[in-house]
């Protein structure tokens, strides 16, 4: 065991390729972003935080969206706002209802520590159940809007 | 055996009339070749009243000679020139060598003669041998107090620890001791002063062993200071001796009897020699200085080896234990990690704890009280109970119950069917030797079926005296 975890930063497609795919009865937590944006450091920090709590049951990585290699997963995944999260189970894409128009990844931070390892529980028990698609544990003020923020700015 | 103790009673003989020049050099040539440790051995069988014959060591030739060489070569200062010879040949190391056998003799010598003055000091007082356990110390204070019965006069101060001068002042106010007769006072002032002349003579030895230590025993010297290097070496006897002795006693070399007047050995530096001395030893804090005089003492006698075969001419094994050590003392003294949160464990990796449900429920019924059994422990109330066989309320008039209905029992059920299966041979296996052939005087053989039989005959209740197809078990026709 590590003394602090260290998130692990993708800047390859092969690298993504390959903890999609290596990453076995395990919850992948890809975190798309960039950490010159605040937002995204404050969600690095609560993954960072709370890496070693849900190491049993979860990896979590970062991905750098200004590599070059990368964009063709910014562009697959539809990233459009930073940070979004996408998760992936034995490398099946993970979605979940969230109240939100995007079903298939989490946008902008989680409020506490607690929020984030009760989604990825969350998400894991659907997975371990044969789900693909589940529905958000937090209550719904907890679940940033950021689409309508957007939309109204 | 009895030619030395012979040649003693000789010397005793010859010496008894010039007793009081000690210390002169007068040689016995006779004895020159005496050992050491043959006096050892005669201690006990001779009623020695004079000190010549106990302690001949500073009258041999070889200790002269020794001594001789080594204020020599201190007054000359070391000089490395040798440096490109083979160390045996070097007389220089020959000296040390000799030095080192001479300091352990000194060592005993000491002892015999601390025998001596005890022996002597005993009639004046007693107790004082059970309060100074050290020789030197001892030699020191007998000679300072002599025999003044009034302590108080004399001044220990710089002798003893303050602790134990009070000890020693106590204790002598109330000795049951005697003065001593002047003659007997000199002889014990004179062994004293022998004493004290030996303990100089071995921290001269010490001093040039000390000076030739980084030649002898580089490694050595640099863990432990080439000081304690030579007090280490001169106790175990040169350096090959030290090689040879494990660790655990390396540690104890130079170890002092103390004596702690009822306080604790806890905090006392109880079991620690020559290695107290070293300056990683003091730079230790107390608490963790019992494990650092272990590990020095390990990696003394790791270097002791390598010097004792010259592995390491130029020191660096020593160095490199020496940094070692100092590292770990340092790892020693940092705080334990901080604790690490643990992972959470994977959600529903547990399967539920589970409060009763159908199996319970049914087992409860099965052994559940019944109706009967109810009524017979009630009792009415006000009215005396008629009979003393405790039936209660059972079969009583104003019951609203013509009749109390026994309920089919579930255990009662349970039981019987496992009954049945037991004795109609479950499952279809039937025995060896049970035939489906019969043979009857009429028809000659005919087929049956032998299980349908024992169905038929049915098991449990059914096979009772009273069943369908139960028989007559005597009258029988045919």
């Amino acid at each position: 065991m590590e003394m602090s975890y260290q998130l692990r930063t993708l800047r390859k497609k092969r690298e993504v390729d390959s903890i999609i795919r290596d990453t076995i009865d395990k919850l992948l937590v890809l975190r798309f972003g960039r950490s010159s944006n605040p937002l995204c450091l404050q969600l690095d920090d609560i993954l960072s935080k709370s890496a070693r709590e849900v190491s049993k049951f979860a990896t979590i990585a970062l991905v750098d969206i200004d590599s070059e290699d990368i964009q063709v997963y910014v562009k697959y995944f539809d990233i459009t706002l930073i940070p979004s999260t996408v998760f992936f189970f034995n490398a099946h894409h993970m979605k979940m209802d969230s109240g939100s128009a995007d079903h298939t990844k989490w946008v902008g931070a989680f409020h506490e520590k607690q929020d984030f390892i009760d989604v990825v529980e969350a998400i894991y028990r659907g997975a371990m159940k044969g789900k693909l698609i589940v529905s958000c544990p937090l209550p719904p003020e907890q679940i940033p809007k950021f689409q309508l923020l957007y939309k109204d700015v | 055996m009895a030619t030395l103790a012979d040649s003693f009673l000789a010397d005793l003989d010859e010496l008894s009339d010039n007793e009081a020049e000690l210390l002169d050099d007068n040689v016995d040539a006779e004895n020159m070749e005496e050992d050491v440790d043959g006096d050892m051995a005669d201690i006990e069988t001779l009623n020695y009243d004079d000190l010549d014959s106990v302690s001949k060591l500073q009258t041999t030739q070889r200790y002269i000679d020794i001594i001789q060489k080594v204020e020599d070569a201190l007054e000359k200062g070391s000089d490395m020139s040798n440096h490109g010879i083979v160390l045996e040949d070097d007389p220089e190391y020959q000296l040390i060598v000799d030095c080192n056998a001479l300091s352990v003799d000194i060592e005993n010598e000491i002892v015999i003669i601390h025998n001596f003055i005890r022996d002597k000091y005993r009639l004046k007082f007693p107790e004082l041998e059970s309060l100074v356990h050290h020789p030197i110390d001892y030699a020191r204070v007998v000679k300072k107090i002599g025999n003044e019965t009034d302590l108080t006069l004399v001044d220990l101060e710089g002798l003893l620890p303050s602790a134990i001068i009070m000890v020693v002042s106590v204790t002598a106010s109330t000795t049951s001791g005697k003065p001593l007769p002047e003659e007997v006072l000199q002889k014990t002032i004179d062994a004293c002063d022998r004493a004290l002349a030996l303990d100089s003579a071995k921290k001269k030895v010490l001093d040039f062993v000390e000076s030739r230590m980084g030649y002898i025993a580089p490694n050595l010297s640099a863990i432990v200071g080439s000081a304690v290097a030579a007090k280490l070496m001169g106790t175990a006897g040169g350096l090959s001796a030290l090689a040879k002795m494990p660790a655990c006693n390396v540690q104890l070399l130079g170890a002092k009897k103390k004596n702690l007047a009822g306080f604790s050995t806890a905090t006392s530096q109880f079991r620690v020699g020559y290695l107290e001395q070293t300056e990683v030893f003091q730079s230790t804090p107390p608490s963790l200085r019992m494990r650092a005089c272990r590990l020095l003492a390990a990696k003394s006698t790791l270097v002791a080896r390598v010097d004792s075969i010259r592995g390491d001419p130029t020191g660096k094994t020593g160095r490199t234990f020496r940094e070692e050590v100092r590292k770990k003392i340092e790892k020693w003294q940092e705080p334990p990690p901080a604790k690490q949160p643990k992972p959470l464990p994977v959600p529903d990796s547990e399967p539920k704890k589970k409060r009763g449900g159908r199996r319970l429920r049914k087992m409860k019924e099965r052994y559940a009280i019944t109706d009967m059994r109810k009524l017979a422990n009630r009792m009415q109330f006000g009215v005396p109970e008629e009979s003393s066989l405790g039936y209660g309320m059972l079969g009583q008039a104003g019951s609203g119950k013509l009749r109390v209905s026994v309920a089919q029992s579930k255990l009662a059920a349970k039981v019987a069917k496992k009954f049945k299966e037991k004795y109609s041979g479950s499952s279809g296996v039937t025995s060896g030797l049970t035939s489906s052939l019969a043979f009857t005087p009429v028809q000659g053989i005919e087929l049956s079926n032998p299980q349908a039989h024992a169905n038929q005959l049915g098991s449990g209740t059914q096979s009772t005296y009273f069943s369908e197809i139960g028989t007559f078990s005597k009258i029988k026709r045919t």
